[in-house]
């Protein structure tokens, strides 16, 4: 069996975990599941794209970072990217959520999420077409490894990304202050007010943090594949399927959950063919929650 | 003369607007004091002391925590105040480590005090010391309250407020909870606690009110209200004997 798989496995797994690590914040901490998700990264790799092009605009042509095929405009854009994105977020919580989540029934919260989704695409579509666009269209040579594996540096460098964040994220919650609240939080909301924290503010900060990764999910994915106002709504499935395999809550469980999809889902192309990709995805979901109803790192309700 | 730390003038409170479950309720706490709030079931005690905390809508009446109007204050900034709640069930942060509780809680103080305050509270209660990585939920349930307790202390509120402390707990854990809370109350921190265990709430009390239909009914000295025997008839549900304490729930 040729192991090039596990490369692409790795790629689709870290995009679709870092989605995941978006989904899992905003269902523990605000108990519901935001389905505009998906478009939340279409919207921070569009915003990127635009941030790009500005400071090309600016500073003129950048040559790329050798081997890699972009600069460090683009690193910077993704910084700014992650900020609207995160941003982007704050204020739909603010006009939408907010009021909604206030009134108490979850469902129409989930709704709306489904309307802003919808609302977000359609934007997207109306101000970029549906035509697709690229951050480069240099083509980088995959340079075999071993084992009868290629990557290109630009994977490398983006599964790299995504330890640090993966990585950074965890201690944010583990270590600091504000990620204690979070927790605390998504625990007991009433024992955490209780306790002094102000509970608006860890909303606040969960969006933010779901809008900047969401951003970083979509770059990859502009980055290695290509940019479409589809590409965050065509991922929704996958991101869902990862938060809930991993066990809603659990931001180790959400990667872990994303590379398990990921890797099984190429696995399945080359076994079985493409058109079983996204099958066999959903037969492993399916077959953990049988024997693991809360996923792998869940824990029950109390 | 001690200090007033705590002073409720006819509060009235209940969850829904013109239905009022605290009618009329008045008590004072002085400082270093331990008083219990007493009644049978129904009178309101659990509403009462919510409402003191910022959990129940006050409707009427007032609440004054040392001198300062804290008045249907919400409940996220009563800490700030200086008053710590502790609620009946679900007190700690399950699947936060002991000390993940404590330095969650210590958000309110500034960031140099909270190290040498969770020294503190691992000096008052050397068991939490031990347990100090495991989840707090997996801690048993006199252990539990303990966390609770030192979670509220973090802060060094000046009034530690308890609902049924020993609710739920097996006669061994209640008997270790009031002992941490005279503990506690040895440590200079003034205590309000509501209770059903009558028996084991008076022999740790100072004072104690005894709540009916919302309203304070009785008041007077922790130790001789157990022997009072219209206040034992009426409302402790036992006939001033040497019967076992408290009403089973």
């Amino acid at each position: 069996m040729n192991m090039q798989f596990l490369v692409d496995g790795l790629l689709t797994g870290s995009m679709i975990g870092l989605g995941a690590i978006g989904v899992t914040l905003t269902y523990s901490i605000l108990r519901f599941s935001n389905f505009s998700h998906g478009d939340l990264m279409a919207w921070g790799t569009y915003a990127t794209l635009m941030f790009v092009g500005a400071i090309t605009a600016l500073f003129g042509k950048v040559a790329p970072i050798a081997p890699l095929s972009f600069g460090w405009p683009l690193l910077l854009a993704l910084a700014l990217g992650m900020l609207f994105t995160g941003g982007l977020a704050l204020l739909l919580d603010k006009i939408l959520f907010q009021r909604l989540r206030a009134k108490g029934q979850m469902i129409i919260v989930v709704m709306a999420s489904f309307g802003a989704s919808m609302a977000l695409r359609s934007l997207l579509e109306f101000l970029f077409t549906s035509s697709p666009a690229y951050f480069s269209r240099a083509i980088q040579i995959a340079k075999p490894i071993g084992f009868g594996i290629r990557i290109t540096p630009d994977q490398i460098a983006l599964l790299l990304l995504t330890a640090a964040l993966v990585t950074a994220v965890h201690l944010l919650m583990t270590r600091s202050q504000i990620g204690r609240e979070m927790r605390a939080v998504s625990q007991n909301i009433g024992l955490a007010r209780v306790v002094g924290i102000d509970v608006a503010r860890v909303v606040r900060f969960t969006w933010l943090i779901g809008g900047a990764l969401a951003c970083v999910a979509g770059v990859m994915i502009g980055v290695l594949v290509q940019i479409r106002p589809l590409m965050g709504f065509d991922m929704l499935l996958p991101v869902f399927a990862a938060a809930i395999l991993g066990g809603i809550g659990s931001i180790p469980g959400a990667v872990l959950g994303g590379l398990i999809i990921g890797l099984s889902e190429a696995a399945a192309v080359q076994i079985f063919g493409a058109e079983w990709r996204a099958a066999i995805a959903f037969v492993i979901l399916m077959a953990v929650l049988f024997v693991r109803p809360i996923g792998l790192f869940g824990v029950g309700e109390r | 003369m001690a200090r007033t730390v705590l002073e409720v003038r006819s509060l009235e409170a209940g969850y829904e607007p013109g239905v009022p479950i605290v009618r009329g309720a008045s008590i004072r706490v002085e400082e270093g004091e331990i008083v219990v709030v007493l009644g049978p079931n129904g009178a309101g005690k659990s509403s009462f002391i919510k409402a003191i905390a910022g959990l129940v809508p006050v409707s009427g009446g007032s609440v004054t925590l040392d001198g300062q109007d804290i008045t249907g204050a919400p409940a996220h900034r009563m800490v700030r105040l200086g008053l710590a709640f502790v609620p009946q069930t679900e007190n700690v942060f399950p699947l936060m480590s002991v000390e993940d509780n404590l330095k969650v809680a210590g958000g309110v103080l500034p960031k140099r005090e909270v190290a040498p305050r969770i020294e503190e509270m691992y000096r008052l209660f050397p068991d939490l010391r031990e347990r100090r990585t495991t989840p707090a939920g997996n801690l048993s349930g006199g252990q539990r309250q303990m966390v609770a307790v030192a979670r509220a202390l973090m802060v060094r509120p000046k009034l530690l407020v308890l609902d049924e402390p020993s609710a739920g707990l097996s006669p061994k854990f209640v008997s270790m909870v009031f002992q941490m809370l005279t503990d506690v109350r040895k440590a200079g921190v003034t205590i309000l606690l509501v209770e059903q265990n009558a028996k084991a709430a008076l022999a740790i009390g100072d004072r104690a009110y005894v709540l009916v239909e919302g309203r304070d009914a009785h008041e007077g000295v922790a130790s001789e209200l157990w022997n009072d025997p219209v206040v034992a008839e009426l409302y402790l549900g036992h006939r001033a004997s040497p019967a076992q304490g408290g009403e089973s729930r």
